[in-house]
């Protein structure tokens, strides 16, 4: 199990109806504890990609996370957080009360965070008084619930103010020492320089470069 | 997940909004019906029931109908639902959370309109009185669960809030009025018998919550008039009710499993 790489994407495709493929033939391996970066321009594929590797999207090809099979085996969500784009969660609710109900759907019973103090909005806030980049910290604390092996962030900080984006990084440094493996989509690869080992370039749908790829 | 759906929709503005609104037509119609009572110089609550099994039935079928049919193409719009469906949780309970989250909202808003009605009229309830208005919250609890399911079902195959909301309200045209307008005009033309009928209302579920409920408030059939007599002729009180409530069944089943399917083999 150890030798696994944490995700193994092989041949994958995605199309959308008759459109022009969104994802085509894409493969890559990403060993555990690393964190690699989908980077591109918009409609490059990088969102569908990490959906793809969550299990929302279907695709042709096969996508194993840490040896499961992503189309067979719905025992890998157990080791996936996923971080969409963007997520409104129900404005009546509380900050606590959304965490909670995460916690018991990924089943680790408290809510446990790797976050530094002041990260989340205040627990006892209503979700619709929180503003865009607050929502965000919100969400990432729910995709880091039961210390997910493989994180898939989709533009993680993309509405964050520089202490928000900070805090996210401090804390990637520190999982990343822990041996988590993360996938991040990003606009600008340049925002992830000194965390990310590895830099994936899509362009319609292809990877077109791979820097700091691991030889295997 | 369910509790979660319960407390996030009885919270919702439109769901209090709509309770609220509901609760408020049916005192009108109580008390409206009171009056005729009086001027008709009439006993018991037969005028007032008549109308709240309108009521009863076609409010809650839309609000079902809407509520339903927004749970899952907005949950999924706004980023909530594939962060659910990451979780460890089964493709059933994506469908099953929501559905009996909103049912339970939706039956708290029934219950309080009927709460409401219940007041206004306990004054001049006969004790006959109490089946035929059990009947009638009982079926326009079990529409308004059925509306939720085929709102669910909606719901998984839209694209967007909007036509999952136009869907949703056209839905409720045809089941509302629709068919009833089609049926009305297509019954004699081509001689539809009363076999014919009992098909047309077993395929309307608000038509066979709205004869539950009549059935209810009186068995022999009478107000429902030659239908219901050959209705309760040939199946017996028990047996019309048992087939309206396995047609509302149907509807309930059938688009929860269209949900599932859909969530389980499409993108979310």
């Amino acid at each position: 199990m150890s030798d696994q790489p944490a995700v193994r994407i092989t041949n994958v495709s995605k199309r959308y109806g008759r459109r022009a493929p969104t994802l085509l033939d894409i493969n890559l391996v990403v060993e555990a504890g690393t964190i690699v970066t989908l980077a591109g321009s918009n409609g490059s594929g990088k969102s569908t990609l990490l959906r793809c590797v969550a299990g929302l999207a279907r695709f042709t090809g096969a996508i194993e996370v840490r040896g499961r099979d992503v189309g067979t085996d719905d025992a890998f969500r157990g080791d996936v957080g996923y971080l969409p784009q963007s997520v409104m969660f129900p404005s009546q609710s509380t900050v606590d009360e959304t965490l909670a109900f995460f916690a018991q759907l990924r089943g680790t019973g408290d809510v446990v965070l790797p976050l530094a103090d002041g990260f989340l909005p205040p627990r006892s806030a209503l979700v619709g008084t929180l503003s865009g980049g607050q929502r965000q910290r919100l969400a990432m604390a729910i995709a880091l619930l039961g210390n997910p092996a493989v994180l898939l962030l989709d533009e993680p900080v993309s509405n964050l103010d520089e202490s928000g984006r900070e805090s996210v990084w401090t804390m990637l440094r520190e999982l990343k020492v822990a041996g988590v493996t993360a996938l991040i989509a990003s606009p600008s690869p340049a925002d992830l320089a000194g965390i990310g080992d590895r830099t994936v370039m899509l362009h319609d749908g292809r990877v077109v470069d791979d820097r700091g790829k691991v030889a295997s | 997940m369910a509790s979660w759906e319960y407390r996030n929709a009885s919270r919702s503005r439109w769901v209090i909004g709509t309770a609220v609104a509901f609760a408020l037509l049916c005192l009108a119609v109580s008390l409206l019906g009171l009056r005729s009572l009086r001027e008709l110089g009439l006993s018991g609550v037969g005028p007032a029931s008549a109308a709240l099994i309108n009521l009863g039935i076609l409010l809650p079928a839309l609000m079902g109908l809407l509520l339903g049919g927004n749970a899952l193409v907005a949950a999924r719009e706004q980023g909530v639902l594939p962060m659910i469906a990451v979780q460890p949780v089964s493709r059933s309970s994506l469908v099953l959370g929501p559905f009996l989250g909103v049912s339970a909202a939706l039956a708290a808003s029934v219950l309080l309109g009927f709460g409401a009605a219940a007041v206004v009229l306990s004054g001049v309830a006969r004790r006959s009185d109490v089946l035929p208005l059990t009947a009638l919250v009982g079926s326009t609890l079990a529409v308004a669960v059925t509306c939720v399911a085929v709102g669910l079902g909606v719901s998984a195959v839209s694209r967007s809030r909007l036509q999952a909301t136009s869907t949703a309200i056209t839905l409720w045209f045809l089941l509302a009025l629709g068919m009833d307008l089609v049926l009305a005009a297509a019954a004699p033309a081509l001689r539809m018998g009363p076999t014919g009928l009992l098909v047309a209302v077993v395929c309307n579920p608000l038509e066979a919550g709205r004869v539950l409920a009549l059935l209810g408030s009186t068995p022999d059939g009478t107000a429902l008039g030659p239908f219901g007599a050959y209705l309760v002729e040939s199946f017996g009180s028990d047996g019309a009710a048992a087939i309206l409530v396995c047609s509302l069944l149907l509807w309930t089943v059938a688009p929860l499993l269209l949900a599932r399917r859909v969530l389980s083999r499409g993108d979310l």
